[in-house]
């Protein structure tokens, strides 16, 4: 069996494209993809922020210093605007950014003249500032407004705040930072280790059975005196070695890339937070990933020796990601938990616990479902790998 | 020593629509099966070369994936050296050296890795093995050509590596399925030495071929399969005879006497 791995293995470590969509491209490729995002996203919003906005007042007379403010900031520039044109058309036209109409009861003294209304014409589809930035200046007269107002009521300081906010809400998070972080990146986390799992073992695992074919290596390989399930086991570690050590780089690559790019006091906040999961956690996440990957091992193999070509391999393997989508989806759904009946559904049990784990709110005899469950399927679906390998119409196809 | 009897094999049409017409008008197809190989026997002693002949789709290699274990026999029986085939598959395989003309090589992996993995695979050792390449690369001329990755190999040395891996356990019999078929003439030349290297050695040698010229050179006994039945086994001398001295006639006159 060791021979088969060991020249398995051998080949595997010589084959460039391999290695590069194993290696490579998880360490370069994924750490740029999601640097690039994230660069781009923050360059969007850092444009958002410091762009002018251009903007065009109706009923201007009845707020003069509010207007010569808006005029004088720099982050506004004020564009003339016939009276009688239509606010919202005049914004659509791309005339302006915004337009503000304000409103002719519009005055210092609230008890007179009572609630205003300012209305803002802009296009809300895009990312803008409008809001937040007329909030801004908008929001000082609203207090000096609402000063004058308390002053001339004679209302102390206590009163003023219980008549702005009566009634505070205040909450307090019983969870700590673990469980809060864990519930929020902990579905993510099996999601991407399955996923890679499986691309990490495809590629191996066409080429060790269609490729096999494709090349005329197996019937010679077939009549040599070694036993089919020895000939199978040799393979089937090869690729559930390929999908753990392809994870494996990703995930390090990933936490290394994270740990480079934010510098600073996110790099203390990510290290406590790993902290905090033990080295048991980190172990017991390991074992369950174990049998997930003979799982994906013999159902790659299995398809793999059926195909004729590496190309068929290909497009049998590929529904399969749906297939391993489904379960971890599953598990990120509100309501659904490691109890019950979950526990015992395949991948999604491994998935939940996963996240049950990082969490570190595991409920430890759960194990025992999930090893029972996916540990059975793993052994069935190797069977089926031993079996389907000694089958003619398989192999001759 | 080869001892083959009342084989038989048959497939599972998957797609009965599927066939072509001349595949349909085959006696051989009968319901939902298809029997390839109906009964072929035939015998090859110590130091014979047998030539396996027949037209394409008669059962040739069905019949010697049966006789490499390959394929399981539905009937019929198979003793190669003494050891039932059938009974003990993997102690058979160790006596069997098997070489397709459509075989291939790891291609990632040297001429002498691709080799020793065989070697490994027959339970040979380290030492063994070394020795062995050693001497088949001398046989063979293996030499310049061993420790280059096997993908960029020529024709002929695709075929040289083959052949020594087919034989890096020395069997005790050697079967060939049409190892000339798309070769050069200078790679089918290194294949006919082999065959004839083999002779010197009295091991047995079974090959199928559709080349009579091949036949008329190295063979000792010839075999007729058409059909799925071996229609025709005697010495080479018996089936010159059957054409007047012309092969191809005879060839022709064995398969019209059962169609």
């Amino acid at each position: 069996m060791w021979v088969v791995f060991r020249k398995e293995i051998k080949e595997l470590l010589r084959d460039r494209k391999t290695l590069f969509f194993m290696i490579a491209l998880p360490i370069l490729f994924f750490p740029l993809i999601i640097g690039g995002v994230a660069y781009f996203s923050s360059k969007a919003i850092d444009e958002a922020q410091s762009k002018v906005l251009k903007f065009s007042v109706v009923g201007a007379q009845y707020a003069p210093a509010l207007v010569q403010e808006l005029t004088n900031s720099e982050f506004f520039e004020a564009i003339d605007m016939k009276a009688d044109t239509d606010a919202a058309e005049w914004v659509r036209g791309e005339n302006v950014d915004f337009v503000l109409e304000v409103p002719s009861n519009y005055s210092d003294d609230l008890l007179q003249e009572g609630q205003a209304t300012f209305k803002v014409y802009f296009n809300d589809a895009g990312l803008n500032m409008v809001k937040r930035r007329l909030n801004e200046i908008i929001g000082t007269y609203e207090e000096q407004s609402q000063q004058n107002a308390f002053a001339t009521l004679g209302l102390t300081e206590l009163q003023q705040s219980a008549l702005l906010d009566p009634f505070v809400l205040e909450t307090v998070n019983v969870a700590d930072d673990r469980e809060n972080w864990g519930e929020k990146i902990g579905g993510l986390v099996p999601y991407l280790i399955f996923i890679l799992c499986l691309q990490g073992a495809m590629l191996p695992a066409s080429d060790l059975g269609a490729g096999e074919k494709e090349r005329g290596t197996l019937e010679t390989l077939l009549i040599s005196p070694i036993e089919r399930n020895k000939l199978v086991f040799g393979k089937f570690f090869t690729i559930a070695m390929a999908g753990v050590t392809s994870a494996m780089i990703t995930v390090v690559s990933m936490a290394a890339w994270g740990l480079v790019l934010s510098q600073g006091m996110a790099i203390e906040m990510v290290a406590t937070f790993m902290a905090a999961i033990g080295a048991i956690d980190f172990v017991l996440m390991f074992l369950m990933l174990v049998p997930v990957v003979a799982i994906f091992a013999s159902l790659l193999l299995s398809l793999s020796i059926y195909a004729r070509s590496f190309k068929e391999a290909q497009g049998y393997m590929t529904p399969l990601v749906f297939l391993v989508i489904v379960p971890v989806v599953l598990a990120m759904l509100p309501g659904v938990e490691l109890k019950g009946g979950w526990a015992w559904v395949p991948l999604t049990n491994v998935a939940l616990a996963i996240k049950e784990l990082i969490k570190g709110t595991m409920d430890y005899i759960a194990l025992i479902p999930i090893f029972a469950s996916t540990a059975f399927i793993a052994a069935v679906s190797l069977a089926f790998s031993v079996y389907w390998f000694g089958r003619e119409k398989v192999l001759f196809r | 020593m080869i001892e083959v009897k009342g084989l038989k094999k048959s497939f599972e049409v998957e797609n009965p629509k599927k066939l072509s017409e001349q595949e349909k008008k085959d006696p051989r197809l009968k319901g939902r099966y298809f029997h390839s190989v109906e009964s072929v026997s035939f015998t090859c002693d110590k130091g014979t070369v047998l030539g396996l002949l027949g037209p394409n789709g008669a059962g040739k290699t069905t019949t010697l994936r049966m006789l490499s274990t390959a394929l399981k026999p539905e009937q019929g029986s198979l003793v190669i050296d003494g050891e039932d085939v059938l009974k003990k598959p993997v102690e058979a395989r160790k006596r069997i050296g098997f070489l397709s003309g459509s075989t291939g090589l790891y291609g990632r992996l040297t001429g002498r890795e691709n080799i020793a993995y065989f070697g490994q695979l027959h339970g040979m050792d380290k030492n063994a093995i070394k020795q062995r390449i050693d001497e088949l690369a001398e046989l063979l001329d293996l030499h310049t050509f061993l420790d280059r990755r096997s993908e960029n190999f020529s024709t002929g040395m695709k075929q040289k590596t083959a052949i020594a891996r087919a034989v890096v356990h020395n069997p005790a019999v050697v079967i060939l399925d049409e190892p000339t078929t798309g070769l050069d003439i200078m790679a089918a030349q290194t294949v006919l030495d082999f065959i004839r290297h083999l002779k010197t050695l009295s091991t047995p040698v079974v090959f199928s071929t559709h080349h009579l010229d091949e036949v008329a050179e190295l063979c000792d006994k010839v075999c007729v399969i058409h059909q799925g039945n071996s229609v025709f086994e005697d010495d080479l001398a018996a089936f010159s005879a059957l054409g007047e001295g012309v092969l191809s006639h005879s060839f022709l006159k064995t398969i019209k006497q059962e169609a």
